[in-house]
């Protein structure tokens, strides 16, 4: 089976070229991946199915979209929220009309005068605090053959949203643990607390600033590390015990973050995405602290204390800080329930095996739906079997039970 | 207890999972139990017919019987444990190979076409849907749990069954190697002859039956083996329990095999065994130079190990008795027992 494969792939600085770069060895060695130009616009030749990688970001997957709505294929949903990639291909490209058409066919009359607000400057941009309300992933989903999601979170929404076809529920990659790691050069002594990846207010930096100046009252030794680059027009302000890295490479990335006493990760409103990050520090061991929403909700007690979005988010998120301060047996349980999440459901050759199945499956899924129903209806047929009588009710309930019913 | 066993049955065809299958019915009943063997005919191609024939399971209603309940459903061997119970347990003599470790090698069934590899996936998914559903799993070996964990993450226990009843009893350590199940690729019996090619002192006898003989007569009169190979066809159990009784070893190196009852006969007629690396469950019990000899699957070193049993004698019967000790220690009760816990 050859696999045409979209995806950004780095130097593109995004997490899903990131994630591609991780997983694609791994596949070629399964099955025959042919990777398709970024912007190309004809599909590699000789492929029998294609895989599209698709985010929230229209900088880096526009061009996959516009090849997935020429050729439908599989749809790896790396976010289920893509109010901010529609807008990009729609507005972005001053085609008002295709965002005015994509909100009508999500939310009927009040979508499209919603849009028509934002478009005229009446309302500010849905995409910045409402693109939860309004995903817009009816865009991409009616041209999906199938569906990899990355969470039951993901995987509850795409059937909300009334997606029949099949869904696998694939589990992000974990990079394996490197062997040895440069130091991180932060200042000895200190607890650090860690918080990686685009720096903005859907990660709650204010709430995390704010928390961490409520630890630092309580915990003088305590450092807030923030890696990664803050958002454009997004300038909060560093106090005192706060170092910041803008965009760090691989290696550093891992290094700081091996270095981290517990990593944060919050998230608020989630876009339905799977942190690249958190994925790294369950690799390297580290306890987490994450928002009780989405996949971040999702993740096992054992290796995340979840703190709830809300009015006492900033008091909450300082005691629990705290409270990892002084239980580092804890703190070391978790480092271990971690790695062992890592080696096992998202061991990278298990991944790959998983994604090899789900493209063995869509591939040929179409030839061979009706194998089984067809041969029960002829047998039914020749022997008289009406449709509607008990006999083949209870042949269709078993054929349902089998995942072959309609 | 009213107890179903479940088994496909390929008609004109009995092997190792058959005589399971009887056996376990018969030893149900020996301990006071309503137990009976329920079969439905398996054809396994074209690839399209695996689903159907395994669907065919899933319509029977083995709830009860006759008014009566039955209390409790063992099913064995792909695809019976589709059928459904509220009280399945799985002994799990194995999965249907060829969409598993026997994929794209000689053995294998599915092609490299979309449509054959989705077949491929199909089988998956319905082996962890059904086997999903049973109140207990086990396996008749490691290797069949260790490769059910590995295709579906469930977890069996080993329970290997013992072996049929004979008249099992040791006369000699003669001249000949032999080798018994059904004839077909996967039990490697060529090699055996191969072996015979390689050493001319050598000489063997196969028991079985299956569609490799005309094949392997053919490969044994080329290589010039007439009279050093005797095929014996199918044997009555007297006949099987005096060829363990005069045989200097048993010769068993199926492909990566499910279990394997024949080792445990050997060693319960105290005969060594001869088997190959990747021969799979027979490792499990055949120890190199322990209870028998473990060798490259070449010919040249299956003849050596052969000739070397034929010239120690006395380590051929040491291997056999160590073997004795532990065939002995699987018994019916212990089987039960757990099956019925």
């Amino acid at each position: 089976m050859k696999v045409a494969y979209y995806s950004p792939l780095p130097p593109e600085r995004s997490g899903i070229a990131d994630y591609s770069a991780l997983l694609l060895p791994a596949l070629a060695r399964r099955i025959e991946v042919a990777v398709a130009r970024r912007g190309s616009r004809r599909a590699p030749r000789g492929t029998d199915l294609a895989l599209y990688h698709v985010g929230n970001d229209p900088e880096h997957h526009w061009w996959i979209v516009e090849a997935l709505r020429k050729r439908p294929g599989v749809v790896v949903l790396h976010d289920f929220v893509l109010h901010h990639l529609v807008a990009g291909m729609t507005l972005g490209r001053n085609e008002g009309a295709g965002y005015l058409d994509a909100m009508q066919r999500e939310a009927g009359a009040v979508g499209r005068m919603l849009a028509h607000g934002v478009i005229d400057g009446l309302l500010p941009p849905v995409w910045e605090h409402r693109a939860h309300e309004f995903p817009l992933t009816g865009e991409v989903l009616p041209f999906a053959s199938g569906v990899i999601v990355h969470s039951r979170y993901a995987e509850k929404r795409v059937r909300e949203h009334g997606y029949a076809g099949p869904v696998w529920r694939i589990p992000h990659p974990a990079w394996p643990a490197p062997m040895e790691l440069p130091a991180a050069g932060l200042p000895s002594g200190h607890f650090v607390v860690g918080a990686f990846g685009h720096l903005n207010r859907a990660k709650r930096l204010p709430q995390l600033l704010e928390a961490f100046a409520l630890l630092r009252e309580r915990v003088p030794k305590a450092l807030l590390l923030l890696v990664g680059p803050l958002a454009p027009g997004f300038e909060p302000e560093l106090q005192e015990g706060v170092i910041h890295h803008g965009y760090v490479d691989e290696q550093r990335l891992s290094s700081l973050l091996a270095a981290t006493d517990v990593s944060v990760s919050l998230r608020y409103p989630t876009m339905g995405e799977t942190s690249g990050v958190v994925v790294r520090a369950l690799g390297l061991g580290r306890p987490l602290v994450v928002s009780d929403v989405g996949w971040f909700a999702d993740l096992p007690d054992e290796v995340a204390v979840k703190v709830p979005v809300g009015d006492d988010e900033v008091e909450v998120l300082a005691d629990t800080l705290e409270g990892l301060v002084r239980d580092p047996a804890r703190r070391q349980a978790m480092g271990t329930a971690a790695r062992t999440l890592a080696e096992g459901e998202h061991e990278l050759e298990r991944v790959a095996e998983a994604y090899t199945a789900a493209l063995e499956e869509a591939a040929g899924g179409e030839a061979i739906r009706d194998v089984l129903t067809a041969e029960v209806a002829a047998a039914a047929a020749e022997t008289g079997l009406r449709t509607g009588g008990e006999a083949l009710g209870e042949i269709a309930e078993r054929l349902r039970e089998v995942g072959r019913g309609r | 207890m009213r107890i179903a066993v479940c088994a496909p049955q390929v008609p004109f065809i009995r092997g190792g999972a058959e005589i399971v299958g009887d056996d376990l019915v018969e030893e149900l009943r020996k301990r006071g139990h309503e137990a009976e063997l329920v079969t439905v005919p398996f054809k396994w191609y074209p690839s399209e017919r695996v689903l159907t024939q395994a669907f065919l399971w899933r319509l029977l209603d083995l709830e009860e019987a006759d008014g009566a309940p039955i209390d409790l459903l063992i099913a064995t061997k792909f695809p019976s444990y589709a059928v459904r119970h509220p009280n399945k347990v799985v002994w799990l003599l194995h999965q249907f190979r060829q969409a598993y470790e026997l994929d794209r090698t000689d053995l294998g069934q599915f092609d490299e076409s979309p449509e054959q590899r989705a077949l491929r996936r199909e089988v998956h998914r319905l082996d962890r849907l059904s086997l999903g559903e049973a109140k207990r799993l086990f396996a008749i070996s490691q290797n069949v749990a260790d490769r059910l964990e590995s295709s579906t993450g469930l977890v069996a226990e080993v329970l290997p069954p013992p072996p049929q009843e004979l008249p099992y009893r040791c006369d000699e350590y003669g001249d000949f190697v032999l080798s018994v199940g059904r004839i077909d690729r996967a039990k490697r019996v060529e090699l055996l002859l191969e072996a015979l090619a390689a050493d001319s002192s050598l000489r063997c006898v196969i028991a079985g039956e299956g569609p490799d003989r005309e094949r392997l007569e053919r490969l044994a009169r080329a290589r010039g083996l007439d009279g050093r190979a005797r095929f014996a066809g199918r044997v009555s159990e007297e006949e099987l329990a005096d060829l363990y009784a005069r045989c200097l070893a048993v010769y068993y190196a199926p492909v990566d095999e499910d279990f394997g009852l024949v080792p445990y006969e050997a060693f319960l007629a105290e005969k060594p065994v001869v088997t190959t690396t990747d021969a799979g469950g027979p490792l499990e019990v055949v120890r190199d130079h322990t209870t028998g000899l473990v060798v490259e699957p070449t010919p040249a070193a299956l003849a050596e190990a052969c000739a070397w049993l034929a010239g120690h004698l006395d380590s051929a019967r040491e291997w056999g008795r160590a073997g004795k000790i532990e065939a002995e220690r699987i018994s019916w009760d212990h089987t039960v027992e757990r099956l019925l816990a």
